[in-house]
């Protein structure tokens, strides 16, 4: 391995890594800085049945309309998002430990997962270019989010042999990505993520309080029967 | 049925009527005077003074969900208006959202504040900008919260949009009937101006009403009276237009041996300030209530059918009002299922032969908790009760909610994206919609009107009156 290959590897990610954690520290630090809003309001139900049903919600198609009705582009979501975090733990364990990817089972599924999020990540990108709502509603950065995740799945799917003794090229791409996509995340929409728990916490605080959360499908005892 | 679909750019064009705003300065409106109600002011820097507010107002929540959105565009098929309009990309939530969004963006956020052209962060230009934000949000969103629950990311569009109007109308850059009823508002303390003294002949002649009824001359609505278990509070349209509800609810706390009364003052338990985004309006109406309860030392504050009016009343007003709840609030429906319940009263369901379907206000089933509640009390009042799919959390707007039924300039666009309701009731095959909040009852005749649905629409406590058993001796001769 080149010196080059060894240092992006390795220091280059460990400081995209530290400046994504202190851009993300400085957000919630930003976050934290406006008011928080009180209820005052006697619970109907639980605030914090109604916070963790809201953060679950996400591993529960069937509570959701939206993601009911759309099961397909709920397993692209899957998927997607399946191939994000094969792609960030490759990133970890390249570097500290090369010989986990000297099983050939354990490269496939890699590229299994990746392969598939490249191939949703495209699809994505075709809905949002077609689509006139999704055109209408879609920024420069949603465009580039997209085609950036979608490009380092398809390095990922290069990069994980981990044959740089055959060529560096698929790793520097990978990792020269990577690097890429740690300093742009926190100024993307991507990072999402990182507001993800508190959208969903602050509404199945609010709905949980008022016994909305857990939504209702029938047979619940109504109120006033005590 | 019409298929005829209008042109959006005929709503978000729509110019900013200020008649009703010159005529309350020149009446001296109190409202007005006291600086209660905003009138717009073309000589402002407007656009200036929205950015200052918004940067006050900005709270973790609301910051969350301008932060939190992903354009996946989920939200398009959750709302009635988008659903309507698939030709109408400009009725998807998000890009709703967006017009307040943006402007965040561009001058709080940080990317945006940077390279606002990457992530379409934009300041409105001038007053016109600002007139078009208030079509959008006014008129293209009845706020009924149905994309917030469709939201992966948990976003509460809804919220946003109020927030929205909240500056707009610190601006009085505002429809018309919102500046109407907000001034209706603070000057008389309920939103359709009703004054003490036609509140108190409507009591009046409803206790007469029923007092023919029953044969029961000791039959009273008891007014201020004080230490009573609960005090009752109406929506204003009761007293207005359908006072008929007051004394079915009179008539049934009776004869469950109730003690209750009604406040003199106080007695509004809807709330505009939910609709114009005016939190001090909110908190000022909402504490009106809370201090006639006090005041009367009652135990209880049950709220009648409104679904709005419950959740400003027992839910956002005390918020507003930074009021610490002190005694319990509850729907009537509650009450009416403990009456049901422990035999305080009886109902004959087979005088309610008709099938009925039941229409969950929004403000009850996505701002509130009440869903069982009327579903358990219709199964005991009526012979043929029938669900409407999708229902409870998931069901549509009556396309009236957000104050839509005030601001008249968007009825066109509003009986337009109707047609997913009207669609939603005919399947039922009921001829009666049953729906437990008054705006809803509006909401609902309206698209049935339009849309020439073979349907009425009724109230809980309409049904509940008529399977009333009443003891033959109270009964009239």
């Amino acid at each position: 391995m080149s010196e080059f290959l060894r240092i992006l590897e390795d220091e280059v990610q460990i400081v995209a890594l530290a400046f994504m954690a202190t851009v993300y520290t400085i957000r919630l630090i930003w976050m934290f800085r406006f008011k928080a809003g009180k209820e005052v309001t006697k619970p109907v139900g639980s605030p914090r049945v109604g916070v963790a049903y809201s953060m679950m919600n996400v591993a529960m198609p069937w509570a959701m309309e939206s993601a009911r009705k759309n099961l397909s582009f709920y397993v692209q979501f899957v998927i997607f998002h399946l191939g994000v975090l094969m792609a960030i733990t490759a990133t970890l364990i390249l570097p500290y430990w090369p010989e986990f990817f000297e099983s050939e089972p354990i490269v496939r599924i890699f590229q299994l997962f990746m392969g598939a999020a490249f191939a949703v990540g495209l699809i994505r990108l075709i809905r949002r270019i077609t689509s006139p709502v999704m055109r209408l509603i879609s920024t420069p950065d949603d465009y580039f989010s997209v085609a950036l995740l979608t490009a380092w799945f398809a390095a990922g799917v290069f990069a994980m042999p981990n044959q740089y003794e055959v060529s560096e090229w698929p790793l520097i791409l990978f990792f020269g990505m990577t690097t890429l996509f740690l300093i742009y995340v926190p100024f993307s929409k991507i990072s999402h993520y990182l507001y993800y728990p508190f959208t969903r916490y602050f509404l199945g605080k609010t709905m949980g309080h008022r016994g909305v959360f857990p939504r209702k499908k029938g047979g619940e005892k109504p109120a006033g029967l005590e | 049925m019409s298929d005829k679909t209008i042109n959006i750019s005929d709503v978000v064009n729509l110019p900013l009527d200020l008649k009703e705003q010159k005529k309350a300065l020149e009446q001296k409106s109190p409202a007005v005077v006291e600086g209660k109600v905003k009138v717009y002011d073309p000589n402002k820097d407007n656009v200036k003074n929205l950015l200052e507010m918004l940067k006050n107002k900005l709270s973790r929540q609301t910051v969350s969900s301008l932060v939190g959105c992903v354009h996946c565009g989920m939200c398009s098929d959750s709302c009635h208006y988008a659903l309507a309009r698939p030709h109408d990309p400009t009725m998807t939530p998000a890009y709703k959202a967006d017009q307040i969004r943006q402007i965040f963006k561009r001058y709080i956020d940080w990317t945006g504040r940077i390279f606002p052209w990457w992530v379409h962060a934009k300041t409105p230009k001038n007053d016109e900008d600002l007139n078009r934000l208030k079509n959008i949000v006014f008129g293209t969103c009845s706020g009924c919260r149905r994309c917030t629950l469709n939201c992966p990311m948990g976003v509460d569009t809804a919220v946003l949009v109020r927030l929205t109007r909240g500056l707009l109308t610190e601006l009085g850059i505002v429809p018309e009937g919102v500046f109407v009823v907000d001034k209706d508002s603070w000057e008389t303390g309920n939103q359709m101006g009703v004054s003490q003294e036609d509140y108190i002949e409507t009591l009046e002649w409803q206790e007469e009403e029923v007092q023919a009824e029953l044969d029961d001359p000791s039959f009273k609505i008891p007014i201020d009276k004080e230490d009573c278990d609960f005090m009752y509070t109406v929506n204003p349209r009761e007293i207005k237009y359908d006072p008929r509800s007051i004394a079915y609810a009179c008539k049934i706390f009776h004869m469950a041996g109730e003690s209750w009364t009604m406040p003199s003052f106080g007695w509004d338990q809807t709330n505009f300030g939910l609709f114009s985004g005016d939190d001090k309006l909110g908190g000022y109406i909402a504490k009106n209530l809370y201090e006639a309860a006090k005041r009367l030392r009652a135990k209880r504050i049950v709220i009648s059918e409104c679904g709005h009016g419950y959740r400003s009343s027992r839910w956002e007003g005390y918020n507003w009002a930074k009021y610490k709840q002190d005694i319990p609030s509850e729907s009537v429906l509650i009450t009416l299922i403990r009456y049901i319940n422990q035999g305080l009263i009886k109902v004959d369901p087979s005088r309610n032969p008709l099938p009925i379907t039941y229409h969950d206000s929004c403000n009850l089933a996505r701002s509130g908790d009440l869903t069982e509640e009327p579903r358990w009390i219709l199964e005991r009042i009526c012979t043929d009760f029938r669900e409407m799919h999708p229902n409870r959390s998931d069901n549509f707007c009556c396309t009236g909610g957000g104050g839509a039924l005030s601001m008249v300039e968007y009825k066109p666009l509003r009986i337009e994206v109707a047609k997913v309701k009207a669609d939603q009731l005919k399947a039922t095959g009921a001829k009666l919609v049953c729906t437990s909040c008054h705006n809803c009852v509006d909401g609902l005749s309206d698209l049935i009107k339009h849309y020439k649905l073979d349907m009425q629409v009724v109230q809980i406590l309409d049904l509940v009156a008529e399977a009333l058993v009443i003891p033959e001796k109270t009964e009239k001769k």
